[in-house]
């Protein structure tokens, strides 16, 4: 007498939550916004050419992987992770790096380190980083080259960072296809180019910000100095509104911040040259604030259980202060986490919670105690 | 007596405790509870499953062609798990034959079918003049003759929860009507509407375990319930305690977890601590064999669902087809598309109308695209932990889901497997749609039979070794005899015959004998299993299910 429900049996629940993987990640991506806005304005273009380079390449790659494995191209492309490891992998990227440097680090990242491992959910490391680390130890110079348009260097200069020119320019020291960028300013990749934000001064320094502060200087103007003090705040905010959404736990951010503090204060040398800087400027003064909260808190290769996550934090907040100080390298994010990433599934392991039911002592593995 | 302290001490200032996990979900249970509880008109045709609950059938006791009257007994429980079953109405048995009844597969049990003759004759009920006269077994006899089991979907036999109590002594009996899966609103239309008998039931239910205290719980947010309750609890030791709502707090685990903050050991009965759950519903059904001598024959069951036009609860006879109850409620047939029973989030999914209600059947809900949109495809775990924070057994479901996938179930032995009660919060919340349910119930599936084929591969090595055994013990025995014939050529045949003839008779005997004991073995074996298996099957149901 009444319609026949379907015939297709579906297990229970028979309600979802509205949360979907596509949209966490979209909200992932909104959560950049602040730190990248900030990074465009005192970096120039370079930082969003980065991006979007590197998004456009990732999806196309990752079209290209997921046909390659015979899935569902739009199905899989709608979890919108690859654009998350373009944004990040964009992110990290110096400004003005040239498009086959970015090419060649996407590459890496998308078809190697996540689609050859079985994709999404199988990754053991941050696509993103590994990415970049490929990069960072295969082209030391380039990586650590920024090519920073005029202005934001020489007030007055003869063009502004955001004119067209500006803008041409930035295009030009990517992909020489618009022009090779001397023909249009001569002395401006010499002049532009620095080792790296984060130099051992500006460690060893106080905060340029209050600097800046103090001195009168408008905060918004691009030779205040402040500029990675206010990157890191923006990707603060991102953070937090991450975590007030829920998308990401209070664990793992928390855990390497903590610990940055904490072994920023015990070596801290006031009058050392060296980079044993305040524990401010270990925060603020380079990339803790991104890695932290984006770049750490990849659920798919971090530590998944809420004691593995706190530990998987302070491994990583750990290695970032050690490498950077005793290391080589001042960006020490990618290498702290790829550690991380090492160590998250036995720390997922050790770090099982106590199941219901089961005593202090059950935690070791029951042998056959399960009923017929 | 940690609990008794916890009872008399801390309690007030700290209960209820927050139980592991748990979400949020939207209630959809207003709808049905706007109108009042409602008798159901007899239908034609009753279905009624020898089996109400665990999949061990009662024993019929009528045959074909007999004509019946109302609460005569039709089934007598049998084999643990078993609970006795009752006509409705009178009428004629039918046939006694398969029909499809109300589980995922739409499987085939033993059904006695009866055909209404709508008049309704009842056999003489004999309520029990003083309840309070009678000492606890009395009082299990008459709840274990009512055919009474755990009305809040799992279905343990209520006598066999009450004398495995016994057992271990009860300090605290909690009466559960939290009903926290959304849609389901039976338990609250019958407290709001019955509560005094809810009590009673109660406080029989109480004195037949010997429990020392008894609360009744209810999730805050039912008003209307609470203050009937109240009322009726003015004058009664029973207490009343509200939890905040959540789902799955009024699992059975978890109930108990948020009254007592204790937790029940894995793979053991609430009891052991000192607990027992029973379902609202349950009481009420204990109250009327008490104290109207009915015996269970019908349940509140609530209907609802979108393509319903006037959802609400019936008090509805065991065996009423699921259809003939959605078109008493007026079903808009273009809206529908598919029948839960039980709620959203454990209920399963009927793969026909033409299923009976049973004594299990809280809920039935029509399912509309809207509230029910088709489920998304399955995306990759990115494992961002909400699952786990949601698990209230506190598994890890993503790392279970990777080696449920894997087929590792060393590893998923070790991350607690079977102590999942596939309450399905993990599933709710997970935003790849991943039915992860579906992935632990295969996995369990797996393991079990894995188990079987092990248990079923020692069996036969040991037969073989005994074999084995055997024929080497009977070569050791043979030279002996060779050797004997071989001493010399026998001149007379006739000891040797006798002997052999003896020899003959005796291991006749033995083997005579040993056939005895083998059967008498294997009796005994088969009977062990089966009590085990109908513990076990309730042990898995009512862990999750004791809910309403």
């Amino acid at each position: 007498m009444q319609t026949q429900p379907s015939a297709i049996v579906i297990s229970s629940p028979m309600q979802h939550s509205q949360r979907s993987t596509g949209r966490l990640m979209l909200l992932v991506i909104a959560a950049c916004i602040p730190g990248v806005a900030t990074a465009t304005w005192y970096f120039g273009f370079g930082v969003l050419i980065n991006i979007m380079l590197a998004a456009s390449m990732a999806i196309v790659l990752e079209a290209c992987a997921l046909k390659l494995r015979g899935r569902d191209i739009r199905l899989h492309l709608s979890d919108n992770s690859a654009l998350v490891t373009a944004v990040l992998f964009g992110i990290a990227m110096p400004p003005g790096a040239s498009w086959w440097l970015v090419a060649m680090g996407i590459f890496f990242a998308i078809v190697i380190a996540k689609h050859i491992y079985g994709g999404l959910g199988q990754n053991l490391f941050n696509p993103a980083m590994c990415g970049y680390v490929l990069l960072l130890l295969s082209f030391p110079v380039e990586m650590t080259s920024w090519h920073i348009p005029n202005d934001v260097l020489v007030d007055g200069s003869s063009f502004s960072a955001f004119s067209l020119a500006g803008l041409r320019q930035s295009l030009m020291v990517s992909m020489p296809v618009f022009g090779s960028a001397q023909m249009s300013s001569p002395d401006s990749i010499d002049g532009l180019a620095m080792a790296t934000p984060l130099i051992e001064f500006q460690m060893a320094g106080t905060s340029a910000l209050l600097a800046a502060w103090d001195a009168g200087v408008s905060l918004f103007s691009r030779d205040s100095g402040a500029a990675w003090e206010l990157v890191n705040m923006g990707y603060l905010c991102g953070g937090l509104f991450l975590i007030y959404k829920r998308i990401i736990s209070w664990h793992i951010p928390c855990a390497i911040i903590a610990t940055v503090t904490m072994m920023s204060t015990l070596f801290y040398a006031p009058d050392s040259s060296a980079i044993y800087g305040t524990p401010y400027l270990h925060l603020f003064g380079s990339a803790t604030m991104i890695g932290a909260f984006f770049i750490a808190t990849d659920p798919v290769s971090a530590a998944t259980t809420v004691r593995g996550k706190i530990y998987y934090g302070i491994i990583i907040g750990l290695a970032i202060y050690g490498i950077r100080v005793w290391g080589s390298y001042l960006d020490s994010i990618a290498f702290a986490v790829l550690l991380g990433n090492f160590c998250a599934p036995a720390l997922d392991y050790l770090c099982r919670p106590r199941i219901y039911g089961h005593g202090k002592k059950s935690r070791s593995v029951p042998t056959t105690e399960v009923e017929p | 007596m940690r609990l008794v302290n916890r009872l008399l001490g801390r309690r007030s200032d700290r209960a209820p405790y927050a139980i592991f996990g748990g979400i949020a979900t939207d209630a959809y249970k207003t709808r049905s509870l706007r109108s009042r509880l409602m008798p159901v008109p007899i239908p034609e045709k009753l279905v009624l499953p020898l089996s109400q609950n665990l999949g061990v059938d009662a024993i019929a006791i009528v045959e074909a062609g007999d004509l019946v009257q109302k609460f005569q007994l039709l089934a007598e429980a049998g084999e643990p798990g078993s609970v006795a079953l009752h006509a409705p109405t009178s009428g004629l048995v039918s046939s006694i034959s398969n029909a499809t009844v109300a589980d995922e597969f739409g499987s085939q049990r033993l059904c006695i079918h009866l055909q209404s003759d709508g008049e309704n004759r009842a056999i003489e009920t004999v309520p029990e003049a003083d309840y309070r006269a009678l000492d606890h077994l009395q009082l299990l006899e008459r709840i274990e003759r009512a055919g009474i089991c755990g009305l809040g979907g799992a279905g343990f036999p209520s006598a066999q929860k009450l004398s495995l109590g016994m057992k271990s002594g009860i300090d605290l009996l909690i009466i559960n009507a939290v009903e926290c899966e959304p849609f389901i609103s039976a338990d609250e239309a019958l407290i709001r509407e019955r509560g005094a008998s809810v009590v009673v039931g109660a406080e029989i239910l109480k004195s037949a375990c010997l429990a020392s205290n008894c609360i009744i719980v209810l999730q805050e947010d039912r008003a209307d319930a609470i203050e009937a309750l109240k009322k009726a609890l003015e004058n009664s030791s029973i207490e009343l305690m509200t939890l905040a709502a959540g789902y799955p707090v009024g699992g059975e685990k978890q109930i108990i977890q948020a009254v007592t903050g204790m937790e029940v050991p894995s793979h053991a009965y609430p009891a052991s601590i000192g607990v027992l759950v029973f379902n609202a519903g349950t009481a009420y059904a204990v109250y009327k064999a008490m104290v109207d001598g009915e015996p269970c024959v019908s349940r509140i069951t609530t209907l609802t669902g979108a393509p319903l036009q006037t959802p609400k609860n019936f008090e509805t006879l065991i065996g009423t087809s699921v259809s003939f109850l959605f078109d008493l409620c007026g079903i808009d047939t273009t809206r529908h598309t598919g029948t839960i029973v039980g709620g959203p989030l454990m209920g399963i999914q009927l793969p026909t109308l033409d299923v009976p209600v049973m004594k299990t059947s809280n809920c039935l809900i029509a399912m509309s695209a809207a509230e029910f949109p088709p489920d998304e495809p399955e995306l990759a775990c990115i494992r961002c932990g909400f699952c786990a924070e949601a698990c209230p057994a506190r598994l890890l479901p993503q790392q279970l889901y990777a080696f449920s996938r894997a087929h590792d179930h060393e590893q998923n032995l070790a991350h607690g497997l079977f102590d999942c009660i596939e309450c399905g919060a993990c599933a709710y919340v997970c935003p790849s749609h991943i039915p992860l349910v579906q992935y632990y119930r295969s996995s369990k599936a797996e393991i079990r039979a894995q188990q079987r084929r092990q248990l079923q591969s020692q069996h036969w090595q040991r037969q073989f070794q005994q074999h084995q055994y055997r024929i080497k013990k009977q070569q050791d025995e043979a030279p002996h005899q060779i050797s004997g014939d071989a001493v010399g050529p026998l001149k007379d045949d006739e000891p040797d015959k006798k002997n052999r003839s003896r020899e003959d008779g005796d291991k006749t005997e033995a083997v005579v004998f040993s056939r005895e004991r083998a059967k008498r073995e294997i009796a005994e074996a088969v009977a062990r299993v089966r009590a085990r298996k109908a513990g076990h099957i309730a042990s898995s149901r009512t862990d999750a299910k004791s809910d309403g």
